[in-house]
């Protein structure tokens, strides 16, 4: 009798004792649940947040896979990440670029549509637009990190700089967690400064989402090292900036997530679009892809 | 994002136990238990109870009286010191039908290096002995508090009392019991969130199932 409850009472205190060595931040990653070898864009199968039709379809010259180096700061070795261009990159140094920062799922190829849905704004291919799998996601060698979001955008932002591009003609934009590194590189900006900023369903804080989901007002740090703040960092962002967000959203909620990321912003002038009926993941089409595209435009051209 | 160990770290923290106590102990008798279970979330389209694992001691200080102390051992993984103080305390017997009644007032404590944090919980039950004591059921009323008025970033924390009504069965051996115990976490609260719970009222709370075996000495 006195065995087992000395030897429970030990492994108490031994459980109580181990390091803690579980963190959430890798859970922040969500990369190729479904895996890819190359990259497929128009002809990629597999899950999508939604499908275009035809009539966006970008014409296979207007695309190109980029290879980029990306090395966040304190890595010994620079990581090969791949992203892709959609646009005349002869003509970067002329055109205004959408950097669009995706989302935490698989890669590219998932997210396809969404910049393919971007190269259309105005008219087909009005303005480029540049995609980049995140360290760790498709073809992108490495592992998922926050400073590698921000090294990795950063590298795409080296790479169009080097084409061209200028800050007045960058545009920012986010999706989800694709909102963390469009964020940091408009409040902190490192190759180029954007222009304008423009999120869709974007977080908070890393805090915010411990506290959305454990109800309670719980410290961050009780399960994550992520440093991610959107909604102190947008204080420092005084471009235009653009927010969008499903109003039905139950994975990242509008009221403690994105409306935090908007009143917070005290820059020079912004825009709000809360979508009724719309989740986190189906803003463009629950909006109608016209729709969407023209409020990207108005935004962009303004 | 919607993933287990996130799940299994942030689900309603208030979720990761089943009642530790209904019934006080006899006086001066110990017991340990083990509970394993938690929320049922959404796990590769299979949904699955959160393996939340929790150690609990118990002594009867008398023989309505039950003093408690209990260890997150899940928590405990993340570095968390996350531990619950507690007593049982039955306040009616059972008379026929009209169940017995008891009170779990509990301090939860949750603490990593600079960071702490205090939950205050007050547990009201109803158990039916039957089968001849070798049984009993048991209804409750779980209740979380919630100190802070800020949560992060300034904003309102927008919840302060957390409901939790659950229902279980505790089989009653000589040196063993063993227990289910169902629940409705947080039902008044919205499960909105990047955990994907289970619920049986569509958009609040989490539907949670729990197992535990004690041992008593």
């Amino acid at each position: 009798m006195k065995k087992i409850f000395y030897t429970s009472i030990m492994c108490i205190a031994i459980i109580a004792l181990l390091p803690g060595c579980l963190r959430l931040d890798d859970n922040l990653f969500n990369a190729n649940k479904n895996k890819i070898s190359e990259y497929k864009l128009d002809d990629y199968t597999g899950d999508t947040d939604f499908r275009l039709d035809g009539s966006y379809k970008i014409p296979t010259n207007l695309v190109r896979i980029v290879p980029l180096i990306s090395q966040a700061s304190g890595e010994a070795a620079p990581t090969k990440i791949f992203g892709v261009y959609i646009g005349d990159v002869s003509k970067i140094a002329i055109d205004t670029v959408i950097m669009y920062c995706h989302g935490n799922k698989d890669h590219m190829d998932f997210y396809w549509p969404r910049a393919q849905l971007l190269a259309n704004t105005k008219s087909k291919n009005h303005y480029g637009v540049m995609m980049v799998d995140y360290r760790g996601y498709g073809l992108s060698e490495g592992k998922p990190t926050e400073n590698g979001l921000y090294a990795d955008v950063d590298a795409a932002l080296q790479w169009l700089k080097s084409n061209g591009l200028n800050n007045n003609r960058l545009v920012m934009y986010g999706f989800s967690l694709g909102t963390a590194p469009a964020v940091k590189l408009t409040a902190e900006p490192r190759s180029l400064t954007p222009s304008k900023l423009m999120l869709e369903a974007p977080m908070a804080s890393a805090q915010a989402m411990v506290q959305d989901a454990s109800g309670l007002a719980l410290a961050g740090s009780f399960f994550t090292n992520l440093t991610i703040i959107n909604a102190e960092l947008i204080k420092k962002v005084q471009q235009p900036f653009f927010w969008i967000h499903g109003v039905d959203d139950s994975f990242l909620p509008i009221n403690s997530q994105g409306e935090v990321v908007y009143k917070n912003y005290q820059g020079t002038y912004k825009v709000a679009y809360r979508i009724p009926g719309a989740g986190h993941s189906n803003v463009p089409n629950t909006m109608g892809f016209q729709n969407y595209l023209k409020a990207v435009g108005d935004f962009i051209a303004k | 994002m919607k993933n287990i160990l996130l799940a299994s770290a942030v689900c309603f923290l208030c979720s990761c136990a089943p009642t530790r106590f209904v019934k006080p102990l006899a006086k001066k008798q110990q017991a340990v238990n083990f509970s394993l279970g938690g929320p049922v979330i959404d796990y590769k389209s299979v949904p699955i109870p959160m393996p939340f694992i929790t150690a609990t001691y118990g002594y009867g200080i008398d023989s309505s009286l039950t003093g408690f102390a209990s260890l997150n051992i899940t928590s405990a993984l993340y570095g968390n010191l996350q531990l619950e103080l507690g007593a049982t305390k039955q306040l009616l017997k059972q008379k026929g039908g009209i169940p017995a009644i008891s009170i779990n007032p509990v301090l939860n404590i949750i603490y990593r290096k600079n960071e702490a944090r205090l939950y205050p919980q007050l547990d009201v039950n109803a158990f039916w002995d039957h089968n001849n004591g070798r049984s009993f059921f048991y209804v409750g009323l779980c209740n979380w508090f919630e100190l802070q008025s800020k949560r992060t970033l300034d904003e309102d924390q927008p919840h302060h009392w957390i409901l939790t009504p659950m229902i279980g069965e505790t089989l009653v051996r000589k040196k063993w019991n063993y227990n289910i115990e169902a629940k409705m976490v947080a039902a008044n609260v919205s499960n909105a969130s990047v955990v994907d719970y289970k619920s049986l009222i569509n958009k609040h709370g989490a539907f949670g199932i729990y197992f535990g075996v004690t041992r008593k000495f």
